[in-house]
């Protein structure tokens, strides 16, 4: 799956060439170390459902691979990226830690006292620079960095990862619409597009039809891809947009629960709690 | 003076537009940002055009946006009418000002009952309490033309968040202070001992209180500019003396000064001249102010009041 709403969109299109500077056969090598960072993240999001707390874990599945995917972006120049549905936070964690940027393994110590790994990240986390989980700030966060970045004269992207019932914050909205009147070209909302938000499904609670076409309306270009296809992610936030001026929106189909079978695809995955047990079941099982 | 030369002293956010405007030009680092409220002869947009936006009306996205500016190394200074900024973007002063700790500057004209005829939902009577319940903010409001610019100096010049408190188009010159920052109590004249002073917090109750200080001569005045919880302890020590404050703010009694230093001072008597009610109706600034019990004749009215049994030993 991959639509662009604008021919124009650098790095987009299935067919379109591997954008880093390493070339296509080691970007292939690339993206199958990012597929294996992904499956040990997937591992440890399962092991931080089985501490006493439990955590977010469809959410969690279904951004993950947009996080590897962003994580590997931001380290090559001042790229930032913001996890604005800081409800994943088990997942941003786990990403942070299996691509180098966190030290220590952060699912033994999730949720506990004294630990700053809790259910929605802040910055007291090492590379974790922004406090999310009320929904919506991550973006404006974004947007601001981007400025920066802009201001400054440095090069970078700044990132904003949303979920798809987090648009229905009003926070969102203002921020993309200062992002587009400002001309930030080099800001870039991603979509986790799962369909599910706490209390049940995103098509239930309150539709989002046509929502590459609003982003397009809002003068964004505008992505939509296989959310879980790290090299389409790769592709399209491969760019530097150092001379765009129309920021980036990414809707990013998923798949909530993914690569976990007990749970792929169920909105009663939003929040699980599992014991040491079945986390090591479910571990063996992820694909 | 020649035509076209600044009036003196200039308003608070006259003040502040130009303090900014003259640090910017020896300090790269200092953006301007504005939500739609800032005029259109804006003195900072007309010197440095590239470090200044209106981002429009979206004062929630602006202070998230300098927040993340301040993390990138800029010094952003944000502005907006103050119930917009207390209220409206309550959440992100408490994540990116507060729990985040960006250095970014809100300053908030328009506070009190400043709007006058603009009614209720301009106006702010509610705001120290809000930011005040939120650690690691300084919180100014300045009395007057140098306090202003000496706040914003400061706060170029520091690293710490900030809400500065500002009215609308009154034009003071500030009481005098020694120093290059303004101190946590700037006294009025020489009366500094005896039983029972004045404190004035916020920008009318200020000029309130200085006009009573004018109507009963030797009345001790304390000028409260900075109203943090930090400072606001700092002030208390200096005020421990006396045995009855009479605190007068442009503010709600409860979360305001009178509040904080009842709780600061326990063994302290705290009379609260302060509005109460809703301010629904037309009239100047000062008007409104009666209207909600904040005038002159209320001061005057707690200073005649019986003194307070002394201090407990």
């Amino acid at each position: 799956m991959y639509r662009t709403l604008n021919s124009h969109v650098p790095g987009a299109g299935p067919g379109a060439p591997p954008l880093c500077a390493t070339g296509p056969v080691l970007d292939s090598a690339h993206l199958t170390v990012l597929a294996e960072r992904a499956r040990r993240a997937r591992e440890l999001v399962v092991d931080m459902a089985a501490t006493p707390t439990g955590c977010h874990l469809g959410g969690g599945l279904s951004v993950l691979d947009i996080l590897i995917a962003g994580l590997d972006r931001a380290g090559r120049d001042h790229t930032e990226l913001v996890l604005s549905k800081g409800h994943a936070a088990a997942a941003l964690y786990a990403a942070l830690h299996v691509s180098g940027l966190l030290a220590e393994n952060p699912a033994p110590r999730y949720g506990r006292a004294g630990e700053p790994y809790t259910g929605h990240p802040g910055p007291k986390v090492p590379g974790v620079r922004f406090p999310t989980g009320s929904l919506g700030h991550g973006v404006p966060y974004a947007v601001g960095w981007a400025l920066a970045c802009r201001l400054g004269g440095r090069t970078g992207l700044g990132i904003a990862v949303t979920g798809d019932g987090e648009l229905q914050e009003g926070l969102v909205w203002e921020s993309l619409q200062v992002a587009a009147a400002h001309r930030i070209g080099n800001f870039v909302l991603v979509v986790d597009a799962n369909g599910g938000q706490n209390d049940g499904y995103v098509a239930d609670i309150s539709p989002l039809p046509g929502l590459a076409e609003r982003f397009a309306a809002f003068g964004y270009d505008v992505v939509e891809l296989d959310g879980h296809d790290l090299g389409a992610l790769r592709r399209v936030l491969a760019p530097a947009r150092t001379t765009a001026t129309r920021p980036l929106a990414v809707v990013a189909r998923t798949v909530k629960g993914k690569g976990v079978p007990a749970v792929e695809g169920r909105a009663a995955a939003h929040y699980v709690t599992i014991t040491p047990a079945r986390a090591r079941q479910w571990k063996k099982a992820i694909r | 003076m020649e035509e076209g030369d600044p009036v003196s002293p200039l308003s608070g956010r006259d003040a502040y537009r130009a303090e900014l405007t003259s640090l910017a030009g020896v300090d790269p680092s200092i953006l301007c940002l504005e939500a739609d409220l800032g005029g259109k002869d804006h003195p900072f947009a007309a010197a440095y055009p590239a470090r200044f936006r209106n981002v429009g009306i979206a004062e929630g996205a602006m202070i998230d946006m300098a927040a993340a500016l301040a993390v990138a190394g800029f010094r952003p200074f944000v502005s907006t009418f103050a119930t917009f900024a207390a209220m409206r973007a309550a959440e992100s002063l408490k994540l990116s000002l507060g729990y985040l700790g960006a250095p970014v500057t809100v300053v908030a004209p328009y506070a009190g009952v400043t709007g006058g005829w603009f009614g209720t939902t301009h106006h702010c009577l509610e705001d120290l309490a809000v930011v005040g319940a939120l650690p690691g903010i300084a919180i100014a409001a300045p009395y007057g033309e140098q306090e202003t610019r000496a706040v914003i100096r400061e706060q170029a010049r520091g690293d710490r968040p900030a809400y500065v408190r500002l009215g609308r188009n009154g034009a003071f010159d500030s009481l005098p202070w020694d120093g290059d920052t303004v101190p946590p109590v700037v006294w009025q004249g020489p009366a500094r001992s005896g039983d029972r002073c004045l404190v004035s917090a916020g920008e009318y109750g200020t000029e309130l209180c200085v006009a009573a200080v004018a109507a009963e001569p030797g009345v001790p005045h304390a000028h409260l500019c900075w109203l943090d919880e930090p400072h606001l302890y700092q002030a208390a020590a200096e005020l421990a003396g006396f045995r009855e404050l009479v605190v007068v703010e442009d503010h709600r009694g409860w979360g305001g000064a009178a509040s904080a230093l009842a709780r600061i001072l326990p063994a302290t008597s705290i009379r609260s001249v302060a509005p109460s009610g809703w301010p629904a109706h037309g009239g100047s600034a000062a008007e409104v102010a009666a209207e909600l019990g904040l005038d002159l004749p209320a001061v005057l009215r707690a200073l005649a009041l019986p003194h307070p049994l002394p201090h407990a030993a």
